[in-house]
């Protein structure tokens, strides 16, 4: 089929008109074999521009366009848009930059010209070597996977669950819940009393659409976004599976206390009447703050900030729990005297500090220390510190109540395995990136929500829950389809000698190994085109499509002519 | 005396000092003939001297009376031995359990090929050995009585001898040494948990011997395992061996920097560099007997090489002339950068240039430098990943902050 | 019939965000932004903790995306005037102020600015440097087309007949005639992003601000950071030489609001990472109460200041104060042993407050605004996004003082809300 090239020039107003000499490259440009036409235009981009190029592809039957104009970052979509529409591939299609790569950077309008024809000339070689790729489309399917039944995964599977999507809700333990379960009440400006989380574990149940799997854990999982396969395993009997087919998972995992026990300072474990926050809460809950002998205390110690030094992080719920331990204790029993000592009052939402003044107002003292140091001393407890002035002080009380640090949750590191997702330094999932995208991990499908990627409050576990249901909502749509990248690698069989290095270098764990061929497979449907194994690979056996060796290595030559 | 093996086992190493009555040849292949019929192994990889002939082969051997023919240590390295076994053992499991014994820089080649997949080390035992060197290919060829005498006599003495291949006489990891992980690496690697990391399971101590005893020790766990089946008792002080070895290994390293200065120096710039690959007829042999090219088919003899006639007369024109085949400099530094942090100068690239280009020794240069900035050592470590794998924010901190420095000069110029 | 449209109100990065997910989902947003770019307070940084990523380069894609995506519709300089209906079916009333150059026309080349005649203080660059009456805010505003300001220009608020820019504009982009513009929308959902501003301090006297000292407040020193503001990236004091001891005071107005702001200690250490990195020899210290560093990498950050040698001093009690033309930070300790710290710049951190107007809008949508001027939500109920008003919602800083992974998770869930609500 012989070859229509159309190359046409954007004037971009007096951007390049005036900066380079347009029709002098119309003239060199009109001798190359192969150019159907090559014409200016005062600005493609505009929607006549659109309109005349549309028109232009139709009429001269061009097999290949050229168009050089600005960055491909402005509107290299534009155009695409434009040749599909037309009904030309919109990979045939190349636009040069003679806008910020000429005329914006060189001053001598001739040596602007001359490089500005350099560039259009490589332009035009590479194009003829592009391939018309095909968009591919994929099935999805709409199910979610949720692994943890704590208060996000059950936020999630409520708001995602509806008659054309299942919710699978796979919880470890026997009963849904979570940590909140184990709490004694919320903070104020939450509001609620705990019946809340009963109310929702009803509404769970209920649900035709969530199918919940309690005492159960994922075992494997195969397959990509919108194709996942995965293997639950049943705690109870070891023979009993279910496979399920789903097409996003939400890790919900929670968290774990630090081990008092690692600080040896703090006599958890050793002396009597020191307990951690959970096993406080427990005492709440069940109305029963007793010391040992059987007798409510008389002065109660809450020491936060413990773990911190040791795990490198501050826990940012420790603080405001520990003031709700001191309103309880000031409510429930009367001249208890409450002191808290703290490294730095970490309050960061707009109501926190309003909470901290009541419960100051209570009576309840602030001690501001460090280097703490728990003693048993007779029938008491003896606490030695610090002051921020360096002042050494100590106080002699009956209970003390620890805060550790929140640590990831048993089993992180082989959940992490299993999903192929990373984990950040301190242990905890690692989201694809810190601030854009806190829901999101390097595999497209799998979401992390509340303490599963680090220490958060109720509302914010709830939050990112409902995020990463947000992000589900509006890519896995059913019915969709779903449109992979289409310039993604691909590996020469012949070629790979089975080093796996290109496995080592995916960030996106987009290929495998075929054990029985012995050579590297990418899968292209998780493939984003980053190009890293194609630099990787040892023997060139890998190639990014669209950007070949070929492709490129023609167009440097001819731009280097 | 602190040496690395000290270092690496923490305690002072002991092993079996045997004597050598008739040879150390002989009371190697006794060691390995005992280890055969104990059943330690199934069957031994090692060179075999072709009946009647000068030649030495790499035989899979099970049948004993076959190690009356079988060296060791040849003097010659025909067959660079990780490439040998990596033909062995690349495609599929071998379930005979193979023993191969090797040089330090075979074995260094097989670890570096494990590390990329091209050998597979389940059921291989690696018996490392002190290497004096190897003569030149060439010269042997043409004097091989001669030259295989020579090379006796270097078992006694371990003396330098100028008719050792140049690459060998300044060789500095000929011994267990280079073997052994680096103490400060962190070089575990999650998948092969449960894998010792040293290079070799057993190593054979020749240097302070004198030629009347070897110096048998266990490296890895599977090679105390072998000595134990074997009751062979590892008590014995290997104190001669190590002070000998630590001191021809100090001697040899100073050596290796005097000659490769002297050389880089000879081939430095443009014009001197490309003076060494004047004579280079691109053969690509280098490239084919290199037990790290494992490529099947390496970039320098594919389809992207072949250029149109069109290109070549584009080039001619503004050369004014050209020499054909072309991109002979191209093809070395091409492969330089491919494989030269894998590079673990085992010369046999050298051998086989028929131009004797000394092409070995010009990548000694390079990989020693290139290997040195990331702190990397082809071969001694099962678990190091090659640095081509990994990320680490502060490495090549010495080109960032060569960077670093320009950039804050440039600022507080302009402040 | 619900509406599937939805109206996001603030072209920051939650309203970006959202917008860009809602677009994905295939609904038509209507995205409505006060100022004549978008991008929000995050384009006033250069960086970002705690990676120290570059801000502009960050946000760049989201911005161009936000211009170019198909199902996204933006006004800029526009302002909601009034709301209508329930959820499923809001009737909105938009008011787009003129612009005066137009979108696609203008190119951007800039020629027009340099022969106005009208010389203006710059409120992007927070009045640390002057702009013309047409101009765009900075350099790499997005889109990249200037506006006129009606009130200073001379021709607009007919003082004299100046057609300097329009002249000087080679692409006829400049439209004397544009006029304000009412539309009326119907959407199904509304999601208010509006943000912050920064409590004004000069109505906190012990911190002495004023007067073009060298005391700067927190957004100041951003864009003297900028390598896009006003002094090109060079931190010089009002004088020109360049400070040898420098004070960065936390919760500044904290008491005075009753809360703490969550993100100033680490951007308070950020500002300690800028001055180590470009003066690497001068003082650098922090006056702070409370370090409030929740989350598993800001410790770290801080971690890293001291390590550069930055001094971390805690004090309950901070006055600054100005001694023979110099500036003093008089500060007690926890024993209340008073010291003094000779500064030749101060920082100050003030407290993150609701963007001026929030009370007037909240007025509009029919939901409430709390004591501390934020919109009110449903924390009750565990749903922080949510207003009183089914169907409306209410993201990032508009909500309270939050840091941007926080503003975008909530974004995320807004858009969660609305796609099921209007499913």
């Amino acid at each position: 089929m012989s070859k229509k090239i159309g190359v046409y020039i954007c004037e971009c107003g007096p951007n390049i008109r005036d900066r380079i000499n347009i029709d002098e490259i119309l003239e060199n440009l009109s001798s190359i074999e192969d150019i159907k036409v090559v014409k200016k235009y005062p600005l493609l981009c505009s929607n006549e521009g659109k309109k005349f190029l549309a028109d232009e592809i139709k009429n001269e039957e061009l097999t290949h366009l050229v168009i050089a104009a600005c960055s491909p970052k402005e509107h290299e979509i534009t155009f695409m848009n434009v040749c599909e529409k037309a009904g030309l591939n919109p990979y045939l299609f190349q636009l040069v930059n003679i806008r910020e790569q000429c005329a914006w950077i060189i001053s001598n309008k001739e040596e602007a010209t001359r490089m500005a024809t350099k560039y259009i000339r490589a332009g035009i070689n590479r194009v003829l070597l592009h391939k018309p790729l095909q968009k591919k489309e994929l099935e999805c399917n709409p199910n979610v996977l949720i692994i943890g039944g704590g208060i996000a995964g059950i936020e999630a599977s409520l708001s995602l669950a509806s008659p054309e999507r299942k919710v699978y809700l796979v919880e470890k333990t026997s009963v849904l819940g979570g940590k909140v379960r184990k709490l004694s009440g919320l903070l104020p400006h939450q509001g609620m009393d705990l019946t809340f989380l009963q109310k929702k574990i009803k509404e769970v149940e209920n649900n035709e659409n969530i199918v919940v799997l309690t005492s159960s854990e994922v075992e494997n999982v195969r397959g990509f976004f919108g194709n996942f396969e995965i293997v639950i395993k049943s705690n109870r009997n070891d023979l009993e599976q279910k496979e399920i087919k789903v097409g996003a998972i939400i890790v919900a995992t929670g968290f774990s206390l630090f081990d008092p026990k690692e600080t040896p300072q703090y006599g958890y474990g050793t002396i009597e009447n020191v307990v951690n926050a959970l096993e406080f809460e427990e005492m709440i809950a069940s109305d029963k703050i007793l010391l040992k002998n059987g007798k409510p205390p008389k002065t109660v110690a809450l020491i936060h900030c413990v773990g911190r030094k040791e795990k490198g992080y501050c826990s940012k719920v420790c603080c405001l729990y520990s003031l709700k331990f001191a309103q309880f204790l000031k409510d429930k029993l009367s001249d208890v005297n409450v002191f808290e000592f703290y490294s730095d009052l970490c309050l960061p939402h707009k109501s926190d500090q309003d909470y901290f003044e009541e419960v100051k107002k209570k009576g309840v003292n602030f001690i501001k220390a460090n280097e703490i140091q728990i003693k048993k001393s007779n029938s008491n407890i003896n606490i030695e510190y610090k002051t921020i002035t360096e002042k050494k002080g100590s106080l002699s009380v009956d209970m003390v109540v620890l805060s550790p640090a929140i640590i990831p949750a048993e089993n992180t590191e082989k959940l992490a395995k299993i999903l192929n997702i990373p984990l950040d330094e301190t242990g905890f999932f690692k989201e694809i990136h810190e601030k854009l995208d806190p829901v999101s991990t390097p595999i497209e499908g799998i979401y992390i929500a509340g303490c599963a990627s680090g220490p958060k409050n109720i509302l914010e576990s709830v939050i990112q829950s409902q995020a990463a249901c947000g992000k589900i909502l509006s890519c896995l749509i059913p019915g969709k389809k779903l449109e992979p990248e289409v310039r993604v690698s691909e590996i020469v069989e012949e070629f790979c000698t089975g080093c796996q290095t290109c496995l080592s270098v995916c960030f996106y764990s987009a290929i495998s190994f075929d054990e029985f061929k012995g050579v590297s497979v990418v899968n292209e449907a998780i493939c984003r085109g980053c190009g890293n194994c194609v630099g990787s690979c040892p023997s060139g056996a890998i190639r990014l499509k669209h950007f070949t060796y070929p492709q490129l290595y023609r167009e440097v030559l001819e731009a280097l002519r | 005396m602190s040496t690395v093996q000290n270092e690496f086992f923490k305690k002072p190493k002991k092993g079996a000092v045997l004597h050598a009555e008739g040879g150390i040849h002989k009371a190697i292949l006794d060691f390995l003939r005992k280890s055969l019929e104990k059943k330690c192994f199934d069957a031994l990889f090692i060179p075999v001297k072709v009946h009647d002939t000068d030649s030495y082969v790499w035989v899979l051997l099970k049948d004993k009376s076959l190690l009356n023919e079988a060296n060791p240590l040849p003097p010659v390295i025909s067959v660079q031995g990780g490439r040998a076994l990596s033909t062995l053992t690349k495609h599929g499991e071998m379930n005979l359990q193979i023993a191969a014994i090797m040089r330090p820089c075979e074995i260094r080649a097989v670890i570096e090929l494990f590390k990329l997949k091209q050998v597979s080390l389940n059921n291989i035992t690696l018996i490392s050995i002190d290497c004096p060197g190897a003569m030149p290919l060439s010269d042997y060829i043409s004097n091989p009585k001669e030259m295989a005498k020579r090379f006796n006599n270097l078992f006694e003495t371990w003396e330098e001898n100028e008719s050792l291949r140049p690459i060998c006489i300044i060789c500095h990891r000929f011994s267990l040494s280079s073997l052994l992980p680096s103490i400060s690496r962190q070089s575990a690697s999650v998948e092969l948990e449960g894998i010792d990391s040293p290079a070799s399971d057993i190593h054979i101590g020749l240097v302070g011997g004198n030629g009347e005893k070897i110096f048998l020790m266990p490296v890895s766990s599977k090679g105390e395992e072998i000595l134990e089946k074997l009751e062979i008792a590892t008590e014995d002080s290997l104190e001669d061996w190590e002070i000998k070895e630590k001191e021809l290994r100090d001697k040899k390293e100073n050596k290796r920097k005097k000659i490769l200065q002297e050389l880089k120096a000879k081939i430095e710039g443009p014009k001197k560099f490309v003076a060494v690959f004047d004579q280079c007829i691109n053969c690509h042999n280098c490239m084919r007997v290199c037990p790290i090219c494992y490529c099947r088919q390496c970039y320098f003899d594919s389809k992207t090489l072949r250029l149109s006639p069109e290109v070549y007369l584009t080039r001619a024109k503004e050369r004014k002339s050209l020499r054909f085949p072309l991109d002979t400099l191209l093809f070395h530094l091409g492969r330089m950068s491919h494989m030269v942090l894998s590079c673990v100068s085992c010369g046999v690239c050298e051998d086989a240039c028929p131009m004797n280009i000394p092409i070995a020794q010009v990548f000694c240069i390079v990989a020693d430098q290139v290997q040195k900035s990331f702190g990397y050592v082809p071969g001694r470590d099962r678990r190091e990943p090659p640095p081509l794998r990994f990320f680490q924010e502060d490495e090549f901190q010495e080109v960032e902050m060569q960077y670093k420095k320009t950039i804050s000069r440039e600022e507080t110029q302009n402040a | 019939m619900k509406n599937p449209n939805v109206l996001i109100i603030g072209a920051g990065i939650a309203g970006m965000e959202a917008s860009l997910l809602l677009a994905e989902a295939g609904r038509k947003v209507y995205l409505v932004e006060k100022e004549s770019l978008i991008g929000g307070q995050v384009i006033k940084y250069e960086e970002v903790f705690p990676n120290m990523e570059c801000s502009t380069c960050m946000v760049a894609p989201k911005q161009q995306e936000v211009l170019q995506n198909e199902n996204i519709e933006l006004f800029l300089l526009s302002e909601v005037e009034k709301i209508a209906g329930s959820a499923g079916q809001f009737s909105v009333r938009i008011r787009k102020r003129a612009r005066y150059v137009s979108l696609t026309n203008c190119i951007g080349c800039g020629a027009c600015y340099d022969p106005c005649p009208v010389s203006l203080y710059n409120e992007f660059e927070q009045c640390l440097s002057k702009k013309k009456a047409i101009s765009i805010p900075c350099p790499g505003a997005l889109p990249n087309v200037p506006a006129i300001d009606p009130e200073n220009c001379l021709y607009l608020s007919g003082k004299q007949e100046c057609q300097a820019c329009k002249e000087a504009c080679m692409f006829d982009a400049i439209d004397f005639s544009d006029k304000d513009e009412i539309l009326e929308l119907e959407v199904g959902a509304i999601i208010v992003a509006t943000g912050f501003d920064l409590l004004d301090v000069k109505i906190l006297p012990q911190y002495g601000y004023g007067d073009s000292s060298n005391i700067y407040t927190a957004m100041e020193f951003e864009r003297l950071n900028a390598a896009n503001g006003p002094t090109e990236g060079k931190i010089i004091l009002r004088e020109g030489s360049i400070p040898k001891s420098i004070a960065i005071i936390h919760c500044v107005g904290r008491a005075e609001k009753g809360y703490c702001s969550g993100v100033c200690c680490m951007y308070s250490a950020k500002f300690s990472h800028y001055l180590r990195h470009k003066l690497p020899d001068a003082k650098i210290c922090e006056f702070y109460s409370d370090l409030c560093i929740p989350g598993k990498s800001y410790q770290k950050f801080y971690k890293e200041i001291q390590n550069k040698g930055v001094e971390l001093i805690y004090s309950d009690d901070i006055r600054v104060e100005k001694k023979d033309g110099k500036i003093q930070v008089v500060y007690k300790n926890g024993d209340g042993e008073r010291s003094v710290f000779n500064a030749d710049m101060v920082i100050l951190s003030p407290a993150m407050i609701a963007k001026n107007g929030t009370k007037e809008l909240a007025k509009i949508l029919g939901i409430s605004v709390d004591e501390k001027g934020f919109f009110s939500t449903q924390n009750q109920s565990l749903s922080p996004i949510t207003t009183s008003v089914q169907g409306i919602f209410v993201i990032g800083c508009a909500e309270g003082p939050k840091d941007i992974s926080e503003s975008i998770a909530q974004a995320e869930a807004a858009v969660g809300k609305v796609l099921s609500l209007l499913s």
